[in-house]
């Protein structure tokens, strides 16, 4: 049955979350340097509370997570689920209300941390307001999702909608299930959990925000888009399936690492150290999915700047995902743990993987979605560059800010007394401060840059209107 | 044996390096000729240095007096510093020509072993650095010298191993993750090894 | 039914795909936390105090300027952090902790332990001006704390009433007399009380 189709793609809300994307990625990384040059000059706050490390730092963190990275994940799941199913969206008004009531949430949310307004439960730090609404936005983003999917052409569900379903569904989850408290006013309230059982369900909740939000969605993108820009299909279909469903069971079990020698019982920490290794595999089994289908079409690099980047975050997902089962053994993480190791590896994740990925994604996308060529291939070059070396340095030096740290914390002598007191071991970590901060500028640079490529990229044109194609019948839902 | 002079992969390399890479990519030479006449040399660099500076001013990890270790702990650490460098390049030889069939580069291993070395050989220079042995001033110099060794990779695999350079680049990638992989393996298990009580003395 | 003609249907029905991702998501953290939920900890806890009305309110200013985001408290089980810190930290010295505070950094030094290693004067200086007391320090300052009141940090009767909910023991007469206890003093009053209150819960051996 061939279907006669009129309808079109609705892109303009792509480029619109897009375009929130990009502004977000701006504003809080430079937020983030911000708080790297106050880790070396502590009175740039100048005395203002708005500007206190402690209410930046979750602005920072949310504006990435939340800002940057949900916009693009949102925007790229509208975009590949219509072109997956041959059908517009589902409910588009409702997708316009997810694209705004979004952005306003993320805003108000961050204008609320400045205000003192905080859980602060890492990255779930958004008071009860704020959770109530970023429930209502979720559950409308998984209604147009899900609606797309249900009134699709296609027969078969293609494996980048399973990451995106799976992002909706378990964040929807694991939001719920750790912000669950008793407001005792309109910016104040009580967990519902105490001590330990907080500890454990927090864990639970921002391991799986970066295994299904950082590590899912994200693949969700590398799946759909690096074969598009590859032009050819995913290397191993059948293998991408098995990491999906090895993913999705083993990742929800890791959480508990980020509470070695804590007071929480020991068979959960020690379950989670295995749970924690056996990730490796499905991670890695996506990393070599993805390199495997690019391998074969580097003649598109001729072309193409933005495949670059996907190749090179595929190479930093694998550090990534390798750094952190490693980080979970008990004999690391004793070291490791409470140090700029920690910070360094989320960032090897978050700048290596989560933005180059997205970058890689958008250098393609937005030329497309307006029909013209990239403003400038040279520019989008040279930010190539400047964010692998900020990316490097990063890493580089809070793994020796780290590793120092944590060497001497617990360096004793040989009489058994503490050998430096905690005050130096600080003060001596400035040098590494200033190399991260050196490290941010060089990346936040790069991320200016492909702004202003965008936009000139954007400016003044509309999307292109797509007509959904014809379906083939041999893949059609009749078939 | 091949007994051919290869003494651009020391010198040319420094000033000229397109053109050390084109002389290279003229020639298929022994691996084990590569690795005794050129490699080993600029390997034994850092592991003397790291001695000698050392021994002489003990290493600074930042806070309060510098670290002394006793004379013989300090040549075993040297001796175990020159295995893993000799052990690292070889292994990302070896998995730089496993990578080659995928990208249609050449696989002539020694080849794959003059371009690690070309590559590392700043970085072994560099490595003067830890005659005055304080963690942030060695990382200082090294980090501007490892952006040069990954601007050496990237330019120098597509002209050795005579693959496009888009082709090139891809491989050039996939090596750069298997390197960060293994450096950070490495400080894994260096921090285990601390742990379980070989070298400083650790309340843990 | 083969495993591939199954997950056949899976790839092909979008509600038995959702509630295949719910079922196996699931799994892990209904083994990892519903047997911590039903843990009863109340032998283990009897020495464990409810904060009173002015360590809540300073407890909550502790959050409210994200002081877990650079300080833990949660002192690990390892001989140079007891050294430094402390005996360490117990499951059921936290039992009224909502939310915990554990955090994930120590940009500045663990405060589990930190109850009393200091005066009170010691802290008012440094939390206002850290480097007029610890001239490396790169703690930010908090002047704000010293002018406002502490009856501005929220709402101490319905905080606590919230608490009580929840199974804190709270008792009218505490609910009651709160306002009065928060009266003339400033929020940086408020922060010092539950800071010298930190760890001082736990009444086993203090090791040396």
């Amino acid at each position: 049955m061939i279907d006669v189709n009129n309808s079109t793609y609705h892109d303009k809300v792509v480029i619109r979350l897009i375009q929130f994307s990009v502004i977000w990625a701006v504003v809080a990384m430079t937020v983030g340097v911000y708080l790297s040059a106050e880790l070396i000059w502590p009175t740039i706050d100048f005395g203002q509370f708005w500007l206190s490390f402690g209410r930046l730092r979750p602005l920072h963190t949310n504006g990435i997570l939340f800002g940057f990275g949900v916009s693009a994940l949102m925007g790229t799941a509208f975009y590949s689920v219509q072109r997956t199913s041959h059908v517009p969206l589902f409910a588009p008004k409702l997708a316009w209300f997810c694209c705004f009531a979004w952005q306003l949430v993320v805003l108000t949310g961050g204008i609320s941390l400045l205000g003192g307004m905080t859980s602060s439960k890492e990255y779930a730090e958004l008071e009860w307001p704020f959770d109530i609404a970023i429930t209502i936005v979720w559950v409308c983003f998984g209604i147009v999702f899900f609606g797309t999917i249900a009134t699709r052409k296609i027969k078969q569900i293609y494996i980048s909608n399973w990451f995106y379903g799976s992002l909706i569904i378990v964040i929807a989850m694991l939001h719920i299930v750790n912000s669950l408290a008793i407001p005792v006013s309109l910016t104040k309230s009580y967990s519902i959990y105490a001590g330990a059982q907080d500890a454990v369900v927090q864990w639970w909740y921002g391991h799986n925000a970066v295994g299904f939000l950082m590590t899912g969605g994200y693949l969700g993108m590398m799946y759909y888009f690096l074969p598009k820009q590859a032009g050819r299909p995913i290397w191993s279909y059948r293998l991408s399936v098995v990491a999906f469903w090895a993913f999705v069971y083993s990742y929800i079990w890791a959480g508990p690492h980020h509470l070695h020698f804590s007071a929480i019982p020991e068979w959960v920490q020690s379950l989670a150290v295995v749970m924690s290794i056996i990730l490796l595999l499905p991670s890695w089994a996506s990393m070599i999915n993805g390199i495997m289908t690019v391998s074969t079409a580097w003649e598109k690099l001729k072309t193409d700047p933005a495949l670059k980047f996907i190749v090179l975050s595929l190479a930093f997902y694998g550090l990534a995902t390798f750094e952190g089962p490693m980080m979970a053994l008990r004999s690391v993480n004793v070291v490791s743990h409470f140090t700029d190791w920690t910070i360094g590896h989320v960032h090897s994740g978050a700048l290596g993987w989560n933005a180059m990925v997205t970058y890689g994604t958008f250098y393609f996308l937005v030329p497309r979605l307006v029909g013209v060529e990239l403003h400038s291939v040279r520019l989008a070059n040279i930010h190539f560059w400047l964010a692998l070396a900020g990316t490097m340095l990063y890493i580089i030096a809070m793994w020796g800010a780290g590793v120092s740290q944590g060497l001497l914390w617990l360096s004793i002598d040989e009489i058994g007394e503490l050998s430096f007191s905690f005050k130096d071991i600080m003060s001596s970590m400035t040098p590494y401060y200033a190399l991260r901060l050196v490290a941010g500028l060089i990346f936040l640079g790069g991320t200016v840059l492909m702004a202003y490529n965008l936009f000139m990229t954007l400016k003044g044109r509309d999307a292109v209107v797509v007509k959904v194609p014809p379906v083939d019948p041999a893949y059609g839902v009749n078939s | 044996m091949n007994d051919r002079s290869y003494s651009f992969l020391l010198f040319k390399s420094l000033y000229q390096p397109s053109i050390a890479f084109e002389e290279l990519a003229k020639v298929d030479p022994s691996p084990f000729n590569i690795l005794i006449r050129y490699s080993i040399w600029l390997l034994i660099l850092p592991p003397a240095f790291s001695l000698i500076g050392a021994a002489n001013f003990g290493w600074r990890l930042g806070a309060a007096e510098p670290l002394m270790l006793p004379t013989n702990t300090l040549v075993l650490v040297s001796v175990a510093y020159l295995c893993v460098l000799i052990f690292g390049l070889l292994s990302t030889a070896f998995i730089s020509r496993w990578m080659a069939s995928t990208y249609g580069a050449s696989t002539s291993l020694g080849r794959h072993v003059a371009l690690i070395t070309i590559v590392g050989e700043p970085l072994a220079i560099a490595s003067v650095a830890h005659l005055y042995p304080d963690v942030f001033v060695n990382i200082l110099i090294l980090i501007p010298t490892m952006i040069w060794s990954m601007y050496l990779l990237y330019k120098g695999i597509p002209i050795v191993l005579e693959t496009p350079p888009e082709r090139g680049m891809l491989m050039a990638s996939s090596l750069v993750g298997w390197l960060l992989v293994a450096a950070v393996s490495l400080l894994g298990l260096s921090v285990m090894l601390w742990t379980l009580g070989v070298g400083p003395l650790l309340g843990v | 039914m083969s495993g591939l003609s199954l997950h056949k249907k899976l790839e092909e029905n979008i509600g038995l795909l959702i509630f295949g991702i719910l079922f196996v998501s699931s799994l892990g953290g209904l083994v990892q936390i519903l047997p911590l939920l039903n843990q009863d900890m109340t032998e283990a806890a009897k020495n464990t105090r409810v904060y009173s009305a002015l360590e809540l309110t300073g407890r909550d200013i502790y959050i409210r300027e994200g002081c877990s985001v650079c300080h833990s408290q949660q002192v690990r089980p390892l001989i140079a952090e007891i050294e430094r810190y402390g005996p360490y930290s117990r499951a059921e010295e936290f039992i009224y902790d909502r939310p915990f505070l554990w955090g994930s950094k120590r940009t500045g030094p663990d405060l589990h332990r930190v109850g009393g290693k200091f005066s009170d004067d010691w802290h008012r200086v440094h939390l206002v001006d850290p480097r007029a007391v610890v001239s490396e320090s790169i703690m930010p300052g908090y002047p704000w704390l010293a002018r406002r009141n502490a009856t501005q940090a929220g709402n101490i009767v319905a905080k606590m009433r919230g608490l009580r909910y929840l199974g804190h023991p709270y008792s009218d007469e505490d609910i009651e007399a709160a306002p009065g206890q928060l009266e003339g003093l400033k929020e940086i009053d408020a922060l010092i009380v539950y800071l010298q209150r930190l760890g001082t819960a736990y009444t086993g051996e203090r090791s040396q």
